[in-house]
C-alpha cells in the first residue's frame, strides 16, 4: 500500500498526518466492511467446494427438474426462486433508500424504509422455510440419499433424464443427489441465517430510530452499518441463485 | 471476485457536494494544517468529525441532490430486476439447448454485473475514497486462484480417480455417454 499512499500524500497531504481518517471512513464502518470481507471468503468457500463436487461428480441433478415447484402448483421451474431473489432484491431497495434517509436526517422516512426491508427479510425467510420444507418432502435433508439400496425411481425425478443415461444415472445418481442436498441445505441454511440475523440487526435499528437514539447523535451511521451487512446477504444470494438454480 | 472486474459499476460523484460542504471545517480533506490541541478529544468521544464521509447528514429531503440520488437508486433496481428476469429466461427455455461453456459464461457475467452495480451503488463502495476500494478488493483477488484451483482438481479426479477401479470404470464409460448425447 505504500505507493497508494505516496500517491494520495502528494495530492491531500494531511490524509496520512494524523488527526483524521485517511480512508475518510469511521472505524465502525470500516471494521464492518471487514468483517463483510472475511465473511465473502466464506461463502466463497462453501460454493467453491460446491463447484468442485459438482466438476468431481460425473452426473447432477438439474436445477429445472428439482426447482419447478411452488405453493399452489408444480412445474413451473425457477418461477418461485425468482419471487424470492425479486423479495431480496426490492429489500436491498427499502434498504438504502432508508440509509438515504438517514443521510439527510429524516427520522419518518428511516422507519418507513426500514419498515418495509423488515417485511422483505420476513418474506424471503418465509419462503424459504416453504422451500426447505418442500425439498425435504421429496427426500432432500442433510444425509440423506446414502442408503444403497435406494432405488433410481427415488432420485431421478431430479435429474434431467434426456441427458443423463439410465446407467449413468444407476450409477452415480444417489452419490450425487445426496452430495447436492448436503451442499443446498448448508449453503442456504448459512445464508438464510445472515438474513435471519439480518432481521434481527433492523429490528433493533428499528427500534432505536423510533426511540429518536440516532436523532440524538447526530448523525444515522448505525443504519448504514447495518445497510452494509444487509446488502452482502442480497449479494451472496445474487452468488446463491447463479450457483444453486442457473448453472 | 465481484469486485476485482474492470470498470465496476458506474462512480458517479453524488457526494461531492458533501465534501464541498465541508472544505470550510478544519478537519475536511482540503485543510493543509489542522489544529493539533484538539485532535485528541477527538478520539475518545465523537469520531464524525475525523472523518468527512457520506454519512454526514444535510436538511432537506426534498432537494434536487437528493432526489437525483433516489432515482440513481431505483434505475438501478430496475436494471437489477431486468438482469435476473433475463437470467432467469434463459435458464428456463435456452440454457439446455446451449453450449455449456457460454451457458456458465453468460451467467457468471450477468451475475458479476449484479454484484458490482450492489457493491458500488447500493453498499456505496464507488463513493467510498480509492485507497479504501483498493484495500477492500484486493484480498478478494485470491478467488481467481481459488476458482481456478479447485475446480480443475475437481475435474481432475471425475477423469483420473483411480482409487476405485469399479468407479473408475463406470465413471469413464459415464462420461463418454454425457459427452455423446
Amino acid at each position: 500500500m505504500s505507493n497508494a499512499t505516496a500517491t494520495v500524500t502528494a495530492v491531500e497531504p494531511k490524509s496520512w498526518g494524523g488527526g483524521r481518517s485517511p480512508f475518510n471512513v469511521s472505524y465502525g464502518k470500516m471494521m464492518m466492511w471487514f468483517f463483510l470481507l472475511s465473511d465473502a471468503f466464506t461463502f466463497g468457500a462453501f460454493l467453491i467446494s460446491y463447484g468442485t463436487t459438482r466438476f468431481f461428480s460425473a452426473v447432477w441433478p438439474d436445477p429445472n427438474q428439482v426447482f419447478k415447484s411452488y405453493p399452489f402448483g408444480n412445474n413451473l421451474p425457477l418461477l418461485f426462486v425468482s419471487f424470492m431473489t425479486f423479495v431480496l432484491i426490492m429489500s436491498s431497495v427499502t434498504m438504502v433508500l432508508a440509509v438515504h434517509a438517514g443521510h439527510y436526517g429524516d427520522k419518518k422516512a428511516v422507519v418507513k424504509w426500514m419498515l418495509w426491508t423488515i417485511v422483505g427479510g420476513i418474506t424471503f425467510l418465509s419462503c424459504q422455510a416453504w422451500e426447505w420444507t418442500h425439498l425435504n418432502h421429496e427426500g432432500g435433508w442433510w444425509g440423506s440419499f446414502t442408503d444403497p439400496n435406494t432405488p433410481v425411481s427415488a432420485f431421478a425425478s431430479f435429474f434431467n433424464t434426456h441427458k443423463v443415461t439410465a446407467q449413468a444415472l444407476s450409477a452415480h445418481g444417489l452419490q450425487a443427489t445426496h452430495d447436492f442436498f448436503n451442499y443446498f441445505f448448508t449453503i442456504t441454511g448459512f445464508h438464510g441465517f445472515h438474513v435471519f440475523s439480518g432481521v434481527c440487526l433492523n429490528v433493533m435499528i428499528l427500534v432505536n430510530t423510533v426511540n429518536g437514539t440516532y436523532e440524538r447523535r447526530g448523525h444515522y451511521e448505525m443504519v448504514e452499518k447495518c445497510g452494509l451487512y444487509w446488502h452482502f446477504v442480497d449479494l451472496v444470494w445474487v452468488f446463491v441463485f447463479t450457483c444453486f438454480y442457473l448453472l | 471476485m465481484a469486485l476485482c472486474r474492470p470498470g465496476m459499476g458506474i462512480r458517479i460523484h453524488l457526494f461531492l457536494f458533501t465534501l464541498k460542504l465541508f472544505t470550510t471545517n478544519k478537519y475536511s480533506m482540503s485543510t493543509q494544517h489542522h489544529n493539533a490541541g484538539n485532535v485528541q478529544h477527538l478520539y475518545e468521544g465523537d469520531q464524525s468529525a475525523l472523518y468527512s464521509g457520506v454519512m454526514q447528514h444535510h436538511t432537506d429531503i426534498n432537494s434536487t441532490e437528493s432526489r437525483a440520488q433516489v432515482k440513481r437508486i431505483w434505475k438501478i433496481f430496475w436494471i437489477l430486476l431486468v438482469i435476473t428476469v433475463v437470467e432467469v429466461v434463459m435458464g428456463m427455455f435456452f440454457s439446455h439447448h446451449m453450449p455449456r461453456a457460454l451457458v456458465a459464461f453468460l451467467f457468471l457475467a450477468l451475475t458479476l454485473l449484479k454484484a458490482g452495480y450492489i457493491v458500488s451503488v447500493f453498499m456505496h463502495l464507488g463513493d467510498e475514497k480509492k485507497n479504501f476500494l483498493i484495500t477492500i478488493m484486493i484480498p478478494l483477488t485470491l478467488f481467481i486462484w481459488f476458482i481456478i484451483a479447485f475446480l480443475s482438481d475437481g475435474f481432475f479426479w471425475l477423469h483420473m480417480n483411480t482409487t476405485s477401479p469399479t468407479r473408475n470404470k463406470q465413471t469413464t464409460e459415464v462420461v463418454q455417454q454425457v459427452h455423446e448425447k
